[in-house]
């Protein structure tokens, strides 16, 4: 059996193309499709299941996939981090094609010489681990890296100095006042493979098709970091005083639910819709700053004194927190919006009601060790720890987890909502963790100059009024 | 048992390592303490940064240091688990002791690093750092402190002597820029050196860089044919010569000749003056060095600063076990004999520095039978002596 991952989103219909101009018709795989587990059209002895593509290179390299298509992007990030993995890369598709680059506000910082001469220096990026690579080629003396869900483009200047984001369109950069400082990668998607596999198995009925859909491009598939940066030795970087209170809103699924508080509260941004979003709405307050940012990236933000009050999830703030215990970041208010349950999840089949009989179900089957898929890991890890499992891993995932169990974990920590999606994937709910609503975070023992003081309380003032209205 | 429940690259130590171990440790602080130098432990967990600017660690050891978000690494500041301890032990003197010079200081920790396979990822170090005294004599001492310690130890090592500023003065000449310089430095610092292929272009009237520079030589006269190559080419090549002749013309008086590897210095790019690493046979063993930039690049004033490690799991391989005399002594009860004269004639004991342990089965050595009769005193193989009282159990002991 040759197993294959394949990417969900964006790469979908491209990658389904390429596969079928290769001869491999995968039944069910293209643009619309929500299904996770394919067969290849008369190929028996090919098995196909679809992730996000963050964690293909996870699975391959975790030895549950053979092959995989993914963006290179992703592939470097885990071995930035983790260069023993036995991933291999094998060719380039030439699709789904950008840039990765290191840019910085425009206005800020000219070139990537004048990094050394911030002191202190603030990277973020949905690829932490080449931000932490860049930081250490570039050689800085000192500086944090802010790994974020999304939206990296919207942190320079006020929340960080440099970013480092996949870049597909030229048009991109300037419209969001940025200069890109470094190319680090030409990104496109790539075939790639389990090397143990590739040592043990005979591949080539795939990897053939595959690879003459690779064809022969000349790019480059390494990481290009920066050479070192003279620094400012031992910098800090002056923090600058600011007198405005500073807001975050969150894009994604909740902002509906956010708009709709916000209005009972008698707030209106302008540019933040139920739908429509720019990334700095107009507040309409005197004093007060609005920011809109993906939700997992609040309570962060908060603790480090960058945002003063958020509105996130509390599933957000608990992974924060289950990180972080010492975190300033803490909730205020409860919007009671957005509701669901975040749970954990196993097979349908499995002969357990709850998560004591799971437990013993599977010490009784002689199982050594329990693997639990998580988009919240933290939170995952807490929790088995909390309900004293033995040996146990947590395989961080971000999306399509449904798919997960029983293949490739035995346990799903997962959010329901009305329990459909559960049941329609043969899942069932075995334990509550707790149930998780929109709320008002804020950090604790943060210090208020007068006018952020009084901004502050007007905030909380009107926002309990759309908490009791839920 | 079929898996190991210990995490892989890292290491039990059993009894007899102990007891290595601690003669090892034993052995280095009585020559620390010597020689006036004063113990400190530096913590586990430091911040990344501490080691990651240029002229710390080489982008190699960074690879594989253990780094982490600790619990309050909301602030997107990582920690590691400590990589080096000269790093460290500068960042100490730098936020405590920085009126003190010279600061001599001394320690045992371990440090991490990760390694391929099974090697061992958590190595122990004997280390010392002499903070702000004048070189020469400050490198002088620290290798006679080396040599000394690993005498008392039984082990007669080789000693090698290198100056990393032969290397920095080649790499000015070949004209690169600050940039590449730190890049080629680190490329031979990890071994390649292919890199100094590259740069014979950029030296017209140099001598073959890797043939010259990988020969071992011997004290005054290597030095004096090194000079005589590199001189006419690498301007800045005069300083570090001088450095490296003044520490071995002073070593040679007291009677020490040490080879000289111009390319010995890998993974540390702290060290700025002359180094030395110690063999036994083809095992290292330690090595250390001058860091004159190192306490200023973190924060501190500039001060001249040397150390040296001797490395714990190259030791324990080569020191044998001691053969010392037993001196325990096992006492049990038999016949009716009462567990609190047995506690009773322990305590006696340890108050005269024996090593006793009750409720023992042995009966070699020294061991004492506990019965509704009294005591019963053997030692050695000898007929058993007869005791009414702890007391004369004591005496029966100490003269026996």
């Amino acid at each position: 059996m040759i197993k294959i991952a394949l990417p969900a989103g964006d790469l979908r219909t491209p990658v389904a193309d390429v596969l079928s101009g290769a001869g491999l018709h995968v039944e069910g795989y293209g643009e619309g499709s929500r299904q996770y587990r394919l067969a290849t059209r008369g190929r028996d002895d090919v098995r196909v299941r679809v992730f996000r593509e963050k964690d293909i290179p996870i699975q391959v390299a975790l030895g549950n996939y053979d092959l995989g298509i993914t963006s290179l992007a992703w592939v470097h990030e885990i071995q930035c981090r983790f260069p023993q993995q036995p991933l291999v890369t094998l060719g380039d598709l030439g699709i789904g094609t950008g840039r990765i680059v290191a840019a910085a506000s425009r206005e800020h910082v000219s070139s990537i010489d004048n990094i050394g001469s911030l002191g202190r220096v603030r990277l973020a990026s949905e690829y932490p681990n080449i931000a932490e690579s860049f930081a250490r080629s570039a050689r800085l003396a000192h500086y944090r890296v802010q790994s974020v869900w999304g939206a990296a483009h919207a942190y320079p200047p006020e929340d960080a100095d440099v970013v480092l984001l996949n870049v597909t369109d030229d048009g991109f950069l300037p419209e969001h006042g940025l200069v890109a400082l470094l190319e680090v990668l030409e990104n496109s998607a790539w075939v790639i493979g389990n090397a143990r596999a590739l040592a043990e198995k005979d591949l080539r009925s795939v990897l053939d098709a595959l690879l003459e859909a690779a064809g022969d491009r000349a790019g480059s598939h390494r990481l290009r970091l920066p050479a070192p940066i003279a620094a400012r030795a031992n910098g800090q970087g002056a923090a600058v005083p600011r007198e405005v209170l500073r807001m975050a809103v969150p894009d994604g699924h909740q902002q509906r639910h956010v708009h709709e508080a916000l209005q009972v509260a008698g707030l209106e941004f302008d540019g933040y819709g139920e739908k429509t979003t720019v990334r700095r709405p107009e507040s309409g307050i005197e004093g007060l700053e609005v920011k809109v940012v993906r939700p997992h990236d609040m309570p962060q933000l908060v603790a480090t004194g960058d945002i003063d009050i958020a509105i996130t999830g509390r599933d957000c703030l608990n992974e924060h927190l289950y990180q972080f215990p010492s975190s300033p970041s803490y909730e205020i208010l409860d919007l009671q919006r957005a509701q669901y349950n975040l749970s954990a999840v196993v097979d349908r089949e499995l002969p357990a009601d709850d998560l004591a009989g799971a437990l013993e179900y599977w010490r009784s089957e002689g199982r050594t060790a329990l693997t639990i898929a998580a988009e919240y890991p933290a939170t995952a890890d807490h929790y088995a720890r909390s309900r004293h499992f033995w040996r146990y891993r947590v395989i961080p995932i971000a999306g399509a987890s449904e798919g997960f169990v029983p293949e490739d974990a035995d346990l799903l920590i997962e959010g329901t909502e009305t329990g459909r999606t559960i049941a329609e994937n043969n899942l069932k709910v075995i334990d509550l963790l707790y149930r998780s609503t929109t709320c008002v975070i804020t950090r604790r023992g943060a210090e208020f100059c007068g006018k952020q003081q009084e901004v502050f309380e007007h905030l909380c003032g009107t926002l309990a009024k759309a908490s009791g209205s839920a | 048992m079929s898996e190991s429940m210990r995490s892989r690259g890292m290491r039990d130590m059993l009894p007899p390592e102990m007891e290595r171990f601690r003669r090892i440790e034993d052995a280095f602080r009585k020559v620390c303490l010597g020689w006036g130098y004063r113990e400190v432990r530096t913590p586990t967990i430091e911040h990344m940064y501490l080691f990651t600017a240029a002229g710390t660690l080489s982008p190699q050891m960074l690879d594989g240091v253990y780094s982490f978000l600790d619990w309050d690494g909301w602030s997107g500041e990582r920690v590691v688990l400590r990589p080096d301890s000269t790093i460290p032990t500068a960042r100490l003197f730098a936020e405590n002791l920085a009126g003190e010079k010279p600061a001599k200081l001394f320690y045992v920790q371990n440090v991490f690093r990760f390694q391929q396979g099974d090697d061992t990822r958590e190595d122990w170090q004997c280390g010392v750092e002499l903070i702000g005294a004048t070189p020469p004599q400050g490198d002088v001492e620290l290798v006679m402190m080396a040599l000394e310690v690993l005498e008392r130890l039984g082990v007669k090592p080789s000693l090698k002597l290198s100056d990393p500023g032969i290397l920095r003065a080649i790499l000015n000449q070949a004209g690169l820029a600050q940039p590449e310089q730190i890049g080629v430095y680190d490329r031979i610092l990890g071994g390649d050196m292919a890199a100094l292929d590259e740069l014979q272009a950029s030296l017209p009237g140099a001598p073959v860089l890797r043939a010259t520079l990988s020969v071992e030589g011997s004290g005054a006269a290597y030095l004096s044919s090194i000079r005589s190559l590199l001189s006419p080419v690498v301007a800045d090549v005069t300083a570090p010569l001088d450095e490296l002749s003044a520490v071995c013309e002073m070593l040679s008086g007291i009677g020490i000749e040490p080879a000289i590897a111009p390319l010995l210095v890998r993974d540390f790019e702290y060290y700025t003056g002359p180094a030395f690493q110690l063999f036994a046979g083809e095992s290292k063993i330690g090595g250390g060095g001058r860091y004159d930039a190192l306490v200023a690049q973190i924060g501190g004033e500039a001060v001249p600063s040397s150390g040296f490690a001797l490395d714990m799991e190259a030791l324990l391989a080569i020191v044998g076990d001691h053969a010392g005399d037993d001196s325990s002594i096992s006492i049990r009860c038999e016949g009716g004999g009462s567990s609190a004269d047995a506690f009773a004639l322990a305590v006696a004991l340890r108050q005269r520095d024996f090593v006793v342990e009750v409720g023992g089965t042995s009966t070699r050595g020294r061991h004492i039978v506990v019965s509704g009769e009294g005591f019963l005193v053997a030692v050695n193989g000898s007929q058993p002596r007869k005791a009414s009282t702890v007391d004369e159990a004591v005496a029966a002991v100490s003269g026996g």
